[in-house]
């Protein structure tokens, strides 16, 4: 059961922004600010334009406040419930140095064109706490003593589908009895100039806008957040008088076992990701009401997905991905969009497809506007470089399969 | 919880104490001995794609599957794979032409050059070649491993978790093979570790439904040790590869093996 969500996303901060973003079919992406453009092909962005805590232990790590703020939200809003016995899933990204970091750490010891290994060494020996701030498994640690969690803790890094695998592991562990309680999420900022470098290099990002499923698709726009749930088993959950947001019915996950970065062609990995969850849910394909593509508006990756959904869930189905609206927020983009599909199913309503005009021929009914078409089951994707998928079913909260 | 038993096929083993069997003896801090990636993986565009923490990894699976006859017949999506490691990010030294033509007079970088006349001299698969989780996504492509998967980056407790996860999934018949372990490599970055010398390693192990002949058994006990053990500290730092590492070197060696798991239970090894 999804008792607590707390959500941070370009709408802003809180499951309400969120919420009323999506209903309303807008789009939350505006012109860069974090840094200047500098001529790169980055026009827009979806920061989170809200004011974040500083975080002492954690100096120019955004994802890490993004991170606290997101937990002490879904605490709150589950009613602070007992967590001393609760474990900790966190999903996170690849943290690139800022440029700072550069400049402090790594421009003194760049020589003639080569980095000097042995004076980097040398300084590090005096300070070896600089290049192991960015572990994430720090942000996990530091995530479990804020809320006093004393359960098991663990930190997926499964590219962009970290933040989705991580709410699959929880939810496993709860129903394998290994605790009652846990907070799952993911939480990622990738932008600042050398985040970004990584995709402007690969040719990932849209010089303009993200247009998912659309036939003038051409890349992501970065984004940025952090999503996280208490999610509590179901009998415990009822016992403490908890309001359940929505149900966790089951999560299925695969490897592409084809290639880094581009996707399967035919979409086998996404779909059998997809057949794992239902089959983990015991619901038929029919079940599905609504699908939240993971959808990045790139030609080749929005094209495998559609064929993997058209396999599995069939081509009425309406499918739509968040990331014209809130941008891709990589290793959080799976958990951002599963706050998006519990407050769906919460709230009676669906997402449309912010970006999407002139709708490609891809074979599945992808849907450009919201609707208040109360659907009682919401399939998630999530796909990562390395070819990781994982996949997450979300029921309305008086979802009983039949 | 309705378990299925599960036993261990095969480990594959890298550590500063030799490879496979001869690794599981004496102790010797720093690198591999005579370890060459180029014996283990033939695509030579992978591997100027792999780090040497990743190389290290995609070998030792290799090894460990190719001591299991007939695997092959499990169908991909039965075949799950389970990966600790630790997240280092994009090479440095990589950038380093970029940082230089981007470098003022005064050594401060300006960033309209590095995005002028940077960004040009950068590989596009920079960010590929640091992902954390490219042991497993360049293992379940070369083996065609489609089925439940995941990867951790938890520290020194990332073999564990590996292992533990790798257990459940074989015992709640969500795979029938499975690869489960940890790689990392830590030599030269002494920096980091305040002291201590670094190591490198990695240890993965087959794990399949219980079979007669398989040389070990792994089964769920009340009592997992907790914390390190003294005597293995004799490779160096070994990090996210820690745990798998002893444990292989354990079994090897014809002794049992106990480690708590990230839930109540731990688990426990042993010859069958």
């Amino acid at each position: 059961m999804v008792t607590g969500v707390g959500v941070l996303s370009a709408f802003g901060r809180g499951p309400n922004l969120l919420e009323q973003g999506l209903r309303a079919g807008r789009s939350a992406l505006a012109p860069l600010r974090a840094f200047p453009p500098l001529g790169l092909p980055l026009q827009v962005a979806a920061e989170v334009d809200s004011p974040l805590f500083d975080a002492p232990d954690f100096p120019d790590d955004r994802k890490a406040s993004l991170a606290f703020a997101a937990v002490d939200d879904a605490v709150a809003a589950a009613g602070a419930p007992r967590l001393t016995d609760a474990g900790v899933w966190l999903g996170t990204g690849l943290s690139t140095v800022t440029v700072r970091e550069l400049n402090e750490d790594v421009m003194p010891y760049v020589r003639d064109g080569v980095l000097d290994r042995v004076a980097v060494d040398a300084d590090l020996r005096r300070n070896h706490v600089a290049p192991r701030r960015h572990l994430p498994e720090r942000v996990t640690a530091a995530v479990a003593r804020r809320v006093g969690a004393l359960g098991p803790q663990s930190t997926s890094f499964s590219a962009c589908a970290a933040g989705a695998q991580a709410i699959a592991n929880a939810a496993w562990a709860i129903r394998r009895g290994e605790v009652n309680i846990a907070i799952a999420g993911g939480h990622d900022s990738m932008i600042h100039p050398l985040g970004v470098l990584s995709f402007i290099v690969l040719g990932a990002l849209s010089p303009t806008t993200c247009r998912p499923f659309d036939h003038g698709r051409d890349g992501f726009v970065i984004g940025e957040g952090a999503a996280m749930f208490i999610l509590e088993e179901e009998s415990a959950a009822i016992a403490r008088g908890a309001t359940i947001w929505a149900r966790l019915l089951g999560a299925g996950n695969s490897t592409d076992a084809h290639n880094a970065t581009a996707p399967h062609p035919e979409g086998a990995g996404a779909a059998l990701s997809m057949r794992r969850a239902l089959v983990d849910a015991r619901l038929p394909a029919s079940a599905v009401q609504h699908v939240n593509a993971h959808g990045t508006g790139t030609p080749l990756g929005d094209a495998a997905e559609a064929n993997a959904i058209r396999q599995v869930i069939g081509a009425e189905v309406p499918v739509s991905s968040i990331k014209g609206a809130v941008g891709h927020c990589i290793a959080a983009a799976g958990a951002v969009e599963a706050a998006a599909c519990v407050l769906a199913a919460r709230g009676g309503w669906s997402f449309g497809t912010a970006g999407l005009s002139d709708p490609a021929p891809l074979g599945v009914n992808a849907r450009a506007e919201p609707a208040e078409d109360a659907p009682q089951v919401l399939l998630s994707n999530s796909f990562g470089f390395g070819g990781q998928n994982t996949t997450l079913l979300i029921g309305a909260p008086g979802f009983t399969p039949s | 919880m309705t378990n299925r038993a599960v036993s261990v096929a095969a480990i594959g083993l890298f550590c500063p104490a030799g490879s496979g069997r001869e690794g599981a003896v004496g102790g010797r801090k720093g690198e591999v001995p005579g370890f060459d990636a180029r014996a283990w993986i033939q695509n030579r565009k992978n591997l100027k794609l792999m780090s040497r923490s990743v190389q290290l990894g995609v070998s030792a699976i290799r090894v460990a599957l190719g001591e299991v006859s007939g695997w092959e017949s499990v169908a991909p999506d039965r075949r799950g794979m389970f990966v600790g490691s630790t997240p280092l990010g994009g090479e440095l030294g990589d950038l380093i032409p970029a940082l230089e033509v981007a470098t003022l007079p005064t050594g401060e970088l300006d960033l309209s050059r590095f995005a002028e006349r940077g960004y040009p001299l950068i590989h596009p698969l920079w960010l590929v070649k640091g992902l954390s989780n490219n042991v497993l996504g360049f293992a379940s492509a070369i083996h065609d491993f489609q089925g439940t998967n995941s990867n951790y980056c938890d520290g020194e407790a990332s073999g564990a978790i590996a292992l533990w996860e790798g257990w459940a999934a074989v015992a709640e018949g969500r795979a029938d093979l499975v690869v489960a372990g940890a790689a990392d490599a830590w030599v030269g970055l002494e920096g980091m570790l305040g002291g201590l010398r670094g190591g490198e390693g990695a240890a993965f192990f087959v794990l399949r439904p219980a079979q007669a002949g398989d040389p070990f058994v792994i089964e769920p006990v009340e009592d997992g040790l907790d914390g390190p053990d003294p005597e293995e500290d004799t490779m160096g730092f070994l990090g996210a590869a820690w745990l798998p590492v002893i444990a292989a070197r354990r079994l090897l060696r014809g002794e049992d093996v106990r480690f708590r798991g990230p839930g109540r239970l731990g688990l426990r090894f042993a010859a069958s």
